[in-house]
C-alpha cells in the first residue's frame, strides 16, 4: 500500500547514507586571498555583489548571503607593545557551518531543507516557498533570501551546499581544492577532528595561548546547535569573528513559549465560560 | 608612517567583528504582521462567539454569537496575506506538502487552512438558524455539527492566535526571542481584539445591556492581561528592547500598542461599567476600536522593531549568553 502511494506520487527512497563530510577551516593558515570566494562563485554560477567598497580593511564582501557562500574576514587588532603598537591581521574564511542539529532545517515548513547522505545541510531549490523563516532562525546569520524580482533564483533561501553535485562526484569542494596554504581542508568530518586537535597542541606549543577550536563536539558551542561539519580554529575568542558563544537553536525554548501562551488561551476560555455561564 | 601613528583599528561595540550584525535581518514585510493581527482577532472572535453560545443565555446566544460572521470575515484576507509574503507565491502548497509541527510556520500554515473553513461553515450555520441564509444552502449550512465545530474552532483559533508569537520567538532575533513572552503577549492581545470585535458588531446590533457588560468584563480582563504580560516582557527583554521603547517605533508601541490598546480601553470600560443604554454602547464602541487598533500598533511595532534589532551585534552576544 505504502509502496504503491510511492510510486505514484512519484516518491524516491533517499539516498543511504554515507561518511560524514565537512570543512576544517584553519584561521591560523589563512592568508585573505579571497580565492575561495572566487572558486565558490564560480563554480556554483553566483551572480557579482557588485563593486562597493565597505572602508573596512581588505574586506569588501562583508556578509555571507543568498549568493556569497564564502565570505574572508580581516580583522584588524593592535596591541600596545612599549611605547608603539604591534599590528595583526586575523584572516578567516566564514561559510556555512553545517550543524548537527541546524535551525534552519527545523524551522522549514515545506521540507525544502534537508540533511543530505553526507550530513550536510541542503537546500532544495525546487521545494523552497521562499517563506523566510529560516533566514531569521540561523544564529550564525548564514543563510538568506534572494529578492523576490531577482535575476538569480529569485525569491527563494540559499546558502552553502557544500558542493552537493561536487561530492556526489567524490570531488573537493570548490573552495577546498582553491585554498593555496590548506586553510580550508575538506575531509572525513571524523579525520579533520583528528587533525584539528593536532594542529591546536602545534599552535599552543609555540606560545598561541588563545588560540582554539570552535565546533567540537566537546566545546560549549556545541551545547544547542550540535557539533559542526564545518569547524573552526580560531586564534582569538569567537566574538571578534562575529560568532556567537553559545549559538541558540530556537527549538530549546519552544515548548516554554507555547506554555505561556496555552496558558493565557485557556485562562481566557475558562473566564469567558464563567462570565457567560454564571449569571443565567 | 610609524606603527605607534596608526588610528587604533576599529571593532565593533559589541566586541564583533566591526558594527556587522551577528543574525540576518528578517525579509518579511507589513503582510506578516497584518495578517497576525486579522487572524488573531478572527480566532479571538470565533472563541467569544462558541462561549457565548455554549455559556451564555438567550440574549448572548443571540447577538454576541453573530461574532461568527466577524470571525469569518476577518480570516478571509489571511491566507492572501500569508501567501503574498512568500518569496514564490505559486508555491505556497509546499507548506501543505509535509506535516511538522515542529516547524511553528508549519503548524500555522495547517492551523489556518483548518480553521477558516471551520469557520465559514459556522457562520453560514449560525446565519440558516437565525433566518439569513435560506434555500438550499440554508439546508446545507444546517447540517453542520455546531457544537463540534464550536470545540473544533476554538482549539483551532487559539492555536492561531498563540502560535503567531512563538513564530517571532522561535528565531535568533533578540528583541523578539530574549523574552519567553512574546506568544503569551500575542495571544492576549488577539483575544482582546477578538472580544473587541464582538462587541463592536453586538452594539451596532441593538443589545440587552446585561450581555454588553459581560462582553465588556471579558475584555477587561484580556486587556488587563495583556497589560501584565508586555510588563513582563518589557522587563525581561530589558536592554534589548531599546529599538522598540526608544526608536523609531518608540511612539506607535508606546500610544498605540500600550496608550491606546491597552491602557485607555481599561479606563473606559471601568467608566463603561456603571453606565447604562446609549451611553454604555457609546463607551463599548469606542474601547472596542480602541483595543483593535492598539492591537495592530503592537504587532507591528513590535515585527518592525524586530527587524532592527537584528543589527544589534551586542544584543546578539547577549542573547547567546542566556
Amino acid at each position: 500500500m505504502i509502496d504503491a502511494y510511492k510510486r505514484l506520487m512519484n516518491i524516491e527512497e533517499p539516498p543511504p547514507p554515507k561518511t560524514a563530510k565537512g570543512f576544517f577551516t584553519d584561521t591560523s593558515l589563512c592568508i585573505g586571498c579571497k580565492a575561495c570566494e572566487v572558486a565558490c562563485k564560480q563554480w556554483n554560477q553566483l551572480p557579482a555583489d557588485g563593486f562597493a567598497m565597505t572602508g573596512n580593511s581588505y574586506d569588501n564582501t562583508g556578509h555571507l548571503g543568498a549568493t556569497t557562500w564564502r565570505h574572508v574576514q580581516f580583522i584588524e587588532q593592535a596591541k600596545a607593545n612599549g611605547n608603539s603598537q604591534e599590528q595583526r591581521w586575523l584572516m578567516m574564511s566564514d561559510v556555512c557551518k553545517h550543524c548537527a542539529n541546524a535551525a534552519c532545517l527545523e524551522a522549514c515548513p515545506t521540507g525544502a531543507l534537508v540533511r543530505t547522505e553526507f550530513g550536510t545541510v541542503y537546500v532544495q531549490q525546487d521545494i523552497c516557498n521562499g517563506c523566510g523563516f529560516c533566514v531569521p532562525a540561523c544564529p550564525f546569520g548564514v543563510i538568506d533570501r534572494t529578492p523576490k524580482q531577482g535575476h538569480f533564483e529569485a525569491g527563494t533561501a540559499h546558502k552553502c551546499t557544500l558542493c552537493y553535485d561536487r561530492l556526489k562526484d567524490d570531488m573537493t569542494p570548490a573552495c577546498a581544492k582553491s585554498c593555496p596554504t590548506a586553510s580550508i581542508q575538506f575531509g572525513d568530518v571524523e579525520e579533520l577532528r583528528t587533525r584539528a586537535r593536532r594542529r591546536l597542541g602545534e599552535l599552543q606549543a609555540r606560545g598561541e595561548s588563545k588560540a582554539r577550536l570552535y565546533g567540537m563536539p566537546e566545546g560549549e558551542e556545541a551545547a544547542e546547535v550540535g557539533p559542526l561539519h564545518a569547524f573552526f580554529l580560531l586564534l582569538d575568542e569567537p566574538q571578534k569573528y562575529n560568532l556567537p558563544e553559545v549559538p541558540r537553536l530556537p527549538r530549546r525554548t519552544m515548548a516554554q513559549r507555547y506554555g505561556w501562551s496555552a496558558a493565557v488561551g485557556l485562562g481566557f476560555a475558562l473566564l469567558g465560560a464563567l462570565v457567560f455561564g454564571g449569571r443565567r | 608612517m610609524a606603527a605607534d601613528n596608526l588610528p587604533p583599528p576599529p571593532a565593533g561595540e559589541g566586541g564583533g567583528y566591526y558594527d556587522y550584525p551577528v543574525v540576518k535581518r528578517p525579509v518579511w514585510t507589513w503582510e506578516v504582521p497584518a495578517y497576525f493581527w486579522l487572524g488573531g482577532m478572527g480566532a479571538g472572535a470565533y472563541i467569544t462567539a462558541a462561549l457565548a453560545q455554549n455559556f451564555g443565555s438567550a440574549d448572548d446566544k443571540r447577538v454576541a454569537a453573530g461574532g461568527y460572521y466577524v470571525a469569518a470575515a476577518a480570516l478571509v484576507p489571511c491566507a492572501p496575506l500569508l501567501i503574498a509574503d512568500l518569496g514564490r507565491p505559486d508555491r505556497f502548497h509546499h507548506m501543505l506538502r509535509i506535516f511538522k509541527p515542529l516547524s511553528p510556520m508549519n503548524l500555522g500554515a495547517w492551523t489556518l487552512t483548518s480553521l477558516t473553513p471551520v469557520a465559514f461553515a459556522r457562520a453560514a450555520s449560525h446565519a440558516a438558524s437565525s433566518g439569513l441564509l435560506r434555500g438550499p444552502l440554508g439546508a446545507l449550512a444546517r447540517l453542520v455539527p455546531t457544537r463540534l465545530a464550536d470545540l473544533a474552532g476554538v482549539i483551532l483559533g487559539l492555536t492561531l492566535a498563540g502560535y503567531s508569537g512563538v513564530l517571532l520567538a522561535a528565531t535568533n532575533i533578540p528583541l523578539w526571542a530574549k523574552s519567553k513572552l512574546l506568544g503569551g503577549l500575542f495571544m492576549a492581545s488577539g483575544l482582546a481584539s477578538g472580544s473587541a470585535a464582538v462587541t463592536l458588531q453586538a452594539a451596532r446590533r441593538g443589545v440587552p445591556d446585561a450581555t454588553l457588560h459581560r462582553l465588556g468584563l471579558l475584555e477587561t480582563a484580556a486587556s488587563a492581561g495583556e497589560l501584565a504580560i508586555l510588563t513582563g516582557y518589557l522587563v525581561q527583554t530589558g536592554k534589548t528592547a531599546r529599538p522598540l521603547t526608544s526608536g523609531r517605533f518608540a511612539l506607535p508601541f508606546w500610544l498605540g500598542a500600550v496608550g491606546a490598546g491597552s491602557v485607555l480601553p481599561l479606563l473606559l470600560h471601568r467608566v463603561a461599567g456603571r453606565r447604562q443604554a446609549r451611553a454604555l454602547r457609546t463607551l463599548s464602541i469606542a474601547a472596542a476600536l480602541c483595543t483593535i487598533a492598539g492591537s495592530l500598533a503592537l504587532r507591528w511595532s513590535i515585527f518592525e522593531a524586530g527587524k532592527d534589532s537584528s543589527a544589534d551585534q551586542r544584543a546578539s552576544f547577549d542573547l547567546s549568553r542566556d
